[in-house]
């Protein structure tokens, strides 16, 4: 079912100070459900039934009657009562494939507020395997930036959720083990989801913006959205004195300052542009665009950029 | 440079011992540096210190640590410095044979000048007297801080008669023995001549008595072995130097013998033996110099060290 290729020295390790994702208030999974239901669902005038789009029970809108309409979803009380013929518009019912791209490079087993940056990562795949297996769903889940791939084909019900918390279980890749960039791993996106799917990609979006063009182009066949994973204090070096600070991807090693308020502000000003940078590639592209911080509630923040 | 303590020099292995530790222990640093995932956006922005500023506290560190091993070795460095009181005879040969021009313009002359260039380079302390002799030493001038009067008695200076030594070093080792051996001041003598003793005692017998005083009597064997005068009578006779003679004084007495063919010649010997008669080589204990510069080189290191990193080096 899953195509795993992990050899013994460069598998996926679960990073050391793991907290896991943190409390998930169940009214979140609630009110993120209508919310992804509204963004995928996509009601648009005269629409029919297409491939794998049923009629749901639930009532989206009540409209006027125009030709072409089903004639049997003509409400009687709302014609009754205005006089004009109502129809009732109900959410499409779509069998709907939720596609995962986790991040696990080694950048993403970082993390000094409450939890490390793949907890979070871990937590909103669970959220989100959680709505996407409502109403028939699907969640498939792929990986990357770690030495071994996984993959985990859409599937549906309980079964996916519990794949999904096994494999997001292993970890990330151990430092030094860098893996697939992201740019190639929308790629693959792109050729393993069918069309008109919901993408989630979930990283830290380090390095290279070399991932637009691939991004724009799922973006132009599927609803794309980017949950940026960061930590507070990669964005503003805090004032601890003399730091030998180390890369774990790339393993640079470099001593720092950290008394130097200019050096603090440089660097502030210069990880600033670089996220500018991050989110105009995102906005370009067409992706929805949610920033998450290790400190605080990521799921409340979650729910409030989405609801 | 001698040290009263070579075994402490062992102390200089703690250079290379702490050079291998600063490795091993930098390198340890590395196991212990945070986790920091922008480090890449971070690095361009660091204040670029060159290397070899990186190195100097280090540098500093182990030349401190080499200082300091040298000084608890107890350094002694031999200085010269001026005897008390030396009191220095110049003993010159003025017989006719000084009249003969091999050393330009005169024998005489390059005398002259190169014993009044010793009471230039004789350090002022000394006190120089003169000899002048030919058929016995007339002209006496007992060891004196007055250089004037000496160079007096060398303007003087004339050529004729014959040459006795011997007698001239008598002479000149009465003007300076005065008082028991132990207590007197260092003296020396500095005999210049040309020729054969033709009169007089026997210099090796005063050569022998004035190494029981520990008065050294350096000599200089002046021209060359061609060389002649003319008689008044007109008569041309050979005046070649006697350099043996010369040596065995020198030898006998614990001087140093020089031989002379030409003015330059006798003008260097008389420089050298100018500093070197009337002063004496001293070893003295240089420890301090090596312990300050090791603790000054300390402090830079550590004023260095601090501000670069937070750590000493």
């Amino acid at each position: 079912m899953s195509t795993a290729a992990a050899s013994g020295a460069t598998a996926l390790r679960p990073p050391a100070g793991r907290q896991g994702p943190g409390p998930v208030p169940g009214a979140l999974v609630e009110a993120l459900d209508l919310a992804f239901v509204r963004r995928v669902g996509g009601v648009s005038a005269g629409e029919h039934r297409g491939a794998g789009v049923g009629s749901g029970t639930e009532l989206a809108q009540l409209r006027p009657y125009q030709p072409g309409d089903d004639v049997r979803q003509i409400d009687a009380s709302a014609t009754a009562r205005t006089g004009i013929p109502h129809v009732r518009q109900h959410v499409p019912e779509r069998l709907l494939t939720t596609w995962l791209a986790v991040d696990v490079s080694p950048s993403m087993a970082f993390g000094t507020a409450d939890r490390l940056k793949s907890d979070v990562a871990d937590g909103v795949a669970d959220v989100l395997g959680a709505i996407a297996v409502r109403r028939g769903g699907r969640v498939g889940l792929l990986t990357f930036g770690g030495p071994a791939t996984r993959l985990l084909p859409p599937r549906g019900g309980r079964g996916a959720r519990i794949g999904l918390r096994r494999a997001l279980a292993e970890g990330v890749a151990p430092d030094g083990a860098g893996g697939e960039p992201l740019s190639l791993a929308l790629v693959r996106a792109g050729r393993l989801a069918r069309p008109r799917s919901l993408v989630v990609v979930v990283s830290d979006f380090a390095g290279l913006t070399d991932w637009a063009r691939p991004l724009a182009a799922l973006c132009a066949r599927h609803t794309v959205m980017a949950v940026e994973v960061y930590d507070p204090r990669e964005r503003e070096l805090p004032a601890v004195g003399r730091l030998a600070m180390v890369d774990p991807e790339t393993g640079e090693r470099v001593e720092v300052d950290t008394a130097d308020r200019r050096l603090r502000e440089r660097f502030a000003r210069a990880v600033s542009e670089e996220r500018k940078v991050v989110a105009a590639a995102l906005r370009r592209a067409g992706a929805e665009h949610v920033a998450l911080s290790t400190a605080g509630e990521w799921a409340r923040e979650l729910g409030r950029r989405l609801a | 440079m001698s040290f009263a303590s070579p075994v402490f020099l062992a102390a200089l292995a703690l250079v290379p011992l702490a050079l291998a530790a600063q490795v091993v222990a930098r390198r340890r640093a590395r196991r212990f540096a945070v986790r920091f995932p922008a480090v890449a956006t971070l690095a361009p922005l660091l204040p670029r210190v060159s290397s070899w500023r990186r190195r100097l506290p280090l540098a500093l560190f182990l030349a401190s640590l080499a200082a300091l091993s040298l000084a608890l070795a107890r350094p002694h460095a031999t200085v010269a410095v001026p005897r008390e009181q030396a009191s220095v005879v110049l003993v010159t040969d003025v017989s006719r044979s000084m009249l003969a021009d091999d050393v330009e313009p005169s024998r005489l002359e390059a005398a002259r000048s190169a014993a009044k260039h010793f009471l230039e380079e004789v350090p002022d302390e000394a006190r120089v007297g003169a000899v002048a002799f030919s058929t016995d030493p007339h002209t006496v001038e007992a060891p004196t801080d007055d250089r004037s009067k000496i160079e007096d008695v060398l303007d003087s200076l004339s050529a004729d008669g014959g040459t006795a030594t011997g007698d001239a070093l008598a002479a000149a080792l009465d003007l300076v023995d005065n008082g028991p051996v132990a207590r007197r001041p260092p003296a020396a003598i500095l005999l210049l001549s040309d020729g054969e003793t033709t009169t007089g005692r026997d210099p090796t017998e005063v050569a022998r008595a004035a190494r029981r005083l520990r008065i050294p009597i350096h000599t200089v064997a002046l021209g060359t072995r061609g060389a002649t005068i003319e008689t008044p009578a007109g008569m041309v006779i050979p005046v070649p130097p006697d350099p043996e003679t010369m040596r065995r004084i020198a030898r006998l007495s614990g001087g140093q013998a020089f031989q002379a063919e030409d003015a330059d010649d006798v003008a260097r010997i008389y420089e050298s033996l100018g500093s070197r008669v009337a002063s004496k080589k001293e070893e003295r204990e240089i420890t301090v110099a090596f312990a300050a510069s090791g603790g000054l080189l300390l402090a830079a290191a550590a004023a260095l060290g601090l501000r670069g990193t937070a750590r000493l080096p």
